[in-house]
């Protein structure tokens, strides 16, 4: 639908009808349109003073259109604040957002036209209404005809497993359900852009897997952005295109999921024989980096009962010098292998904390 | 709700709410217009009225109580004296209910929203918060005059009174008082989303209505530029004197239009700069 006729039919001035317009393939606008979202020098500190807490410290950040992004850090670190600046929730020190080239600072309307969000913690939607009440009014909200988008809510609600509640108030449903509605009604309106704080908080193992599913066809065949904020590794591992780890404010990683696997410095093997002892465990912590010990390795699994297993950062000639000290111990290897890092790994690596951790020396 | 503006029936619902069929991706996204967004966030309003009842009959009964004290107590004590200004007091009663009703429920939904992280939302809304805002308003308007309306109807059967009803003044006259009432009930909206714990105390704010509905227009004059004073004084004309819309001086009915959008657009440029802060302290949504 061109921009005229939806003057002609009195809605929000100064809305990009991009989402109301079919002709246009997801590659086309893909070539020819601004980023979903461009993130520029954006600064955020809270209070004054000694007490003051620097959220964000210039960021910047550009996310493609049809991408998923995953952003992840410890608590503190400034997702949360980098989520709420992109909405113009918060208004930053310093730096501009643009959504889909649409300034937040200067025209927020314009702006939010293709956005929705689900923030953590936020309800997000009316409990007193029903799924469905409240998927149509949300989508009102968000600039687009209810009737007009009926067939998506259905869809919707059929591939979230919500059909068979989609007339019960939400108050009645159970948490995880009571999620699934939350982000339903944000994906009711059609935004080409959504911001997900947390989305699979609260969901069984079977929810959280037909949220991934879902949220992955969304992106794939309907070329929705998605930058998706959570503590869960196997979430963002599993969806995300992309991952940008924050810590103390800023980014300290941006790549790929598999770049960010095989590109840390995590060359570790894992070397197991019943003949590494206490005191060849020790030797070996002097001579090079190990990463763990782990002895008397039960029954039942694949090594020898009674084993130790040493992981060692070791990679070029330190892994020639590690077989040397072996050879020379007189150890028989029983097994060795490459540990293939987990993501939680990575972040641990980078931000020095655990997933869902406070920050160290820094107020949240 | 149907394209035609009507409320979705329930068979149309359970129609809709059949599974989808994957094979029939049926989607022509169009546009919402102004008119789609006051049909929903007064069809909202609608539903939680007739869903949930409890809510508007509590406040129906507590304001029939206190008028049953109001006038028993009254007359017990005052006796004749009652009696002669029992009409005034019927009409400075309807329209408390009213301001009440219009004060709390504005300042009070905007708290809510804050709680429920749905604040944000309308605040995110293409359609810009201000339309939001005002239809959401008048909504709460629209409900307190039909609770408002059951009070007055139970204050004149039980005290055998006769007002002059006519609502093509009344319905006016008393909706643009309290439109000043509603721009109190935006400021305090904001404030609240500023400092979430002062809410409860502004509640008590209602309370100064009873003045303001009882100012003394003749003898100061400049009370009339107060919210609902002037617009109590002309209701008084109105339902007691039986005095018509029409037969109003034109100084009047300006003064009332007047302080009604004066009040509600000073509420509402407080409840804005109070987002603003918000937005500028990080706080907006916070609760």
């Amino acid at each position: 639908m061109a921009r005229s006729a939806a003057s002609e039919r009195g809605g929000p001035r100064g809305r990009d009808e991009s989402r109301f317009d079919e002709s246009r393939s997801n590659d086309e606008q893909a070539d020819a349109s601004p980023p979903a979202l461009a993130i520029e020098g954006v600064s955020k500190r809270f209070g004054d003073g000694d007490d003051s807490v620097l959220a964000v410290d210039d960021v910047s950040l550009t996310v493609e259109r049809g991408s998923i992004v995953g952003l992840l850090g410890p608590n503190g670190a400034g997702k949360t604040t980098l989520i709420k600046c992109a909405l113009g929730i918060v208004l930053p020190d310093a730096g501009s957002v643009r959504v889909f080239g649409a300034d937040v600072g200067d025209g927020r309307r314009a702006a939010y036209a293709n956005v929705d969000a689900m923030l953590e913690g936020a309800r997000n939607d009316y409990w007193r209404l029903t799924v469905r009440e409240n998927l149509r009014y949300f989508a009102t909200i968000a600039g687009v005809d209810p009737d007009s988008v009926r067939a998506r809510h259905d869809r919707l609600l059929d591939r979230l497993e919500l059909t068979e509640k989609a007339d019960t108030p939400v108050r009645e449903l159970s948490r995880g359900m009571k999620q699934k509605v939350s982000l339903a009604s944000v994906l009711a309106g059609g935004a080409e852009l959504v911001f997900l704080d947390e989305p699979t908080l609260g969901l069984d193992v079977e929810s959280s897997r037909t949220l991934r599913r879902e949220l992955r066809r969304l992106a794939r065949e309907e070329g929705l952005t998605i930058v998706l904020s959570s503590h869960d590794m196997g979430v963002i591992e599993d969806v995300c295109d992309r991952v940008v780890m924050m810590a103390n404010g800023r980014i300290v990683a941006d790549d790929t999921v598999a770049a960010l696997l095989t590109g840390t410095d995590r060359d570790v093997v894992r070397v197991v024989s019943a003949d590494i002892d206490d005191a060849l465990a020790a030797s070996l912590r002097e001579r090079f980096d190990v990463r763990g010990v782990e002895t008397g390795l039960g029954e039942g699994g694949r090594d020898r009962p009674g084993s130790t297993a040493v992981e060692v950062a070791a990679a070029g000639d330190a892994l020639y010098e590690l077989m040397d000290a072996l050879r020379e111990a007189g150890v028989t290897v029983e097994a060795i292998e490459t540990v293939r890092p987990e993501l939680e790994d990575v972040f641990v690596d980078l931000t020095g904390t655990e997933p869902g951790a406070e920050p160290r020396g820094r107020s949240p | 709700m149907s394209r035609d503006g009507s409320a979705a029936s329930g068979s149309e619902r359970a129609r809709s709410s059949a599974p989808a069929d994957p094979a029939d991706p049926v989607d022509d996204p169009r546009p919402a217009t102004y008119s789609h967004l006051a049909r929903a966030v007064l069809y909202r309003e609608y539903l939680i009225f007739v869903r949930y009842p409890a809510n508007a009959i509590g406040g129906i009964v507590v304001a029939l109580f206190f008028f049953g004290v109001l006038f028993y107590g009254g007359r017990l004590l005052a006796g004749q004296a009652l009696t002669d200004s029992l009409s005034g007091i019927i009409v400075g009663y309807f329209l408390w209910t009213l301001s009440v009703g219009a004060y709390s429920s504005v300042s009070n939904d905007i708290g809510s929203e804050v709680q429920w992280g749905t604040l944000e939302r309308h605040i995110t809304t293409p359609f810009g918060f201000a339309p939001v805002a005002l239809l959401k308003g008048v909504a709460k308007v629209v409900r307190t005059f039909l609770t408002s309306a059951v009070v007055l109807a139970v204050m004149l059967l039980l005290t055998g009174t006769r007002l002059s009803l006519d609502p093509i003044t009344v319905v006016p006259v008393a909706g643009l008082a309290i439109t000043s009432v509603l721009g109190l009930g935006f400021a305090a909206g904001g404030v609240t989303v500023l400092y979430k714990r002062i809410g409860n105390w502004l509640n008590l704010l209602q309370f100064g209505f009873i003045a303001l509905i009882s100012a003394p227009v003749l003898d100061a004059p400049w009370t009339r530029f107060l919210p609902l004073a002037h617009g109590s004084a002309m209701l008084q004309r109105a339902m007691v004197d039986g005095v018509r819309l029409w037969e109003f001086g034109l100084a009047d009915l300006a003064l009332l239009v007047a302080v009604a959008v004066g009040y509600l657009l000073g509420g509402y440029v407080v409840f804005h700069y109070a987002t603003r802060r918000a937005r500028r302290l990080g706080v907006l949504g916070d609760y």
